[in-house]
């Protein structure tokens, strides 16, 4: 279980988290909606101890940290077992895009794993432009490797954001299948999207925030009957705008 | 009297000097490499300290024509300190602190501009802090700063010939110094261009393919 309770994050005099919980549970996909700087990404970011809350609590396989951090306290590195991939992707332009797959994989000794690759790049596709630096790939190839790059280390929880953005319906189907397999292999999923059907067809589990704050979560079902106006309007603006 | 009859006749003496040019520049590129290295990091690790005053200094460096600041510390330096000090010494110093400068600022741009996000992909990966300084930090640090750390050791390999003025022994000097016998500067001096095209031309050829090799993979579209 990786869970967030109570989690206030500020940049400067800007509070970005007002005491915000979220529940990833393993086996299951939870989707994050919400308007644009409602503060999703400073809440993955928070989840993945890459950034430190100024008060809350987070909890990973059973280990919980409370901020602010006791003097002595050290948070126990979680990755590549709980991992991210970024909006922006951020591969290693010095390297293909096998390279940026493999590196990690030798690194953390997981060179078994390497024997599936050639599955998954058959699986979403890549074989054509695999070998390429990442300076010579398009935006949906490039989503597609920082995807593979880390599903092949096998992590038990994977925080996805707004990852979808340049793959067409196709290739978004084939990203989705792939999560649904992994949440029955028992890995938790939690996924910025802004793709509400996305959302409501994958998903079990929707969270809805908006200026730091969750303000509706629940099935999918809260997608076709909002409880909250804010959630009621949010729907009808992103379905009129795709 | 060609070009040939010149270098054939003073071939001797011309290679001397170009013996002496390239100790002068040899000791000028790995000091100022090394310290210029050591200086860039500093600053960026220590931003205000360090990196505040280091950027200063090559600032005001920046203002003073190498060969006012070479003659500076030749003679005005040396007058008030009382001292002597060998030419040859002299412009290695003075050259030298130059070419720290310059490299201490590119390495301190080149760490100040690091993309802290690939960093954070490393993380995130699980790779440990020593493997992504060697698998990612460093490669990347490299590509970016070996084109422009060429560049400015071609440009420090022809302010030695400005060591001739405080009367080092270089390959200008000789040049000048033949063209005093014979009265040829047309053959001398284009004689002396040809040999620095020989050697420089190469090393800015090295760093632009560098550059168009590599730095256009470090930042993504
Ligand atoms: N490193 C940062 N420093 C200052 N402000 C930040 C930083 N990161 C994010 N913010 C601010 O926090 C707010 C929420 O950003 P973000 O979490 O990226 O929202 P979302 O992912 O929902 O679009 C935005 O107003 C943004 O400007
Ligand atoms: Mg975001």
């Amino acid at each position: 279980m990786l869970t967030a309770e109570n989690i206030y994050k500020s940049y400067g005099q800007n509070q970005i988290l007002k005491g915000i919980g979220l529940r990833v549970k393993p086996g299951k996909i939870t989707a994050l909606i919400g308007p644009s700087g409602s503060g999703k990404t400073t809440l993955l970011r928070c989840l993945s101890m890459l950034e430190a809350p100024n008060a809350g609590e987070i909890n990973f396989d059973n280990k919980t940290y409370r901020f602010p951090l006791d003097a002595g306290d050290k948070i126990i590195p979680p990755w590549p077992d709980l991992t991210v991939v970024f909006q922006q992707l951020f591969l290693w332009p010095h390297l293909t895009l096998r390279e940026n797959i493999t590196l990690p994989l030798k690194r953390t000794g997981r060179e078994q794993e390497l024997e599936h690759l050639e599955s998954l790049i058959d699986l979403f596709n890549m074989r054509l432009f695999i070998d390429r630096y990442p300076d010579e790939t398009s935006l949906g190839q490039r989503q597609r490797a920082a995807l593979v790059r880390a599903l092949a280390l096998k992590p038990k929880f994977i925080l996805l954001d707004e990852i979808t953005s340049s793959l067409d319906v196709e290739q978004v189907g084939l990203i989705l299948n792939e999560l649904k397999a992994m949440r029955d292999r028992g890995i938790g999923i939690l996924i910025i999207t802004h793709l509400l059907h996305f959302a409501s067809e994958g998903a079990d589990q929707i969270v809805f925030m908006d200026k730091g704050q969750v303000i509706e979560s629940g099935a999918p079902a809260i997608l076709k009957n909002p409880r909250t106006d804010r959630l009621k309007q949010f729907v009808s603006i992103v379905e009129a705008a795709t | 009297m060609s070009v040939f009859d010149i270098i054939a006749q003073y071939h001797v003496g011309l290679i001397q000097g170009l013996i002496v040019t390239f100790k002068l520049a040899m000791i000028i590129w790995f000091f100022g490499l090394l310290l210029g290295g050591v200086l860039g990091c500093a600053s960026a690790r220590w931003k205000k300290s360090i990196g505040v005053p280091a950027r200063l200094c090559s600032f005001l460096l920046s203002g003073i024509p190498i060969l006012v600041f070479l003659f500076w510390f030749h003679y005005p330096m040396q007058a008030i300190l009382n001292v002597v000090i060998d030419p040859f010494i002299t412009a290695v110093v003075a050259l030298t602190i130059v070419n720290m400068f310059m490299v201490a600022d590119l390495i301190r741009n080149v760490l100040a501009e690091f993309p802290d996000q690939y960093i954070t992909a490393a993380k995130v990966c699980g790779l440990s802090p020593m493997q992504t300084l060697f698998d990612i930090q460093l490669p990347l640090i490299l590509r970016q700063s070996i084109p422009g750390l060429l560049m400015i050791q071609v440009n420090m390999l022809q302010a030695t010939l400005f060591a001739s003025l405080i009367s080092v022994d270089e390959i200008f000097r000789v040049a000048q110094r033949i063209n005093s016998i014979v009265y040829r500067p047309v053959e001398v001096f284009t004689a002396l261009a040809i040999l620095f095209l020989i050697i420089c031309l190469p090393l800015n050829g090295l760093a632009l393919w560098l550059k168009n090799r590599f730095t256009r993979r470090v930042f993504e579209r």
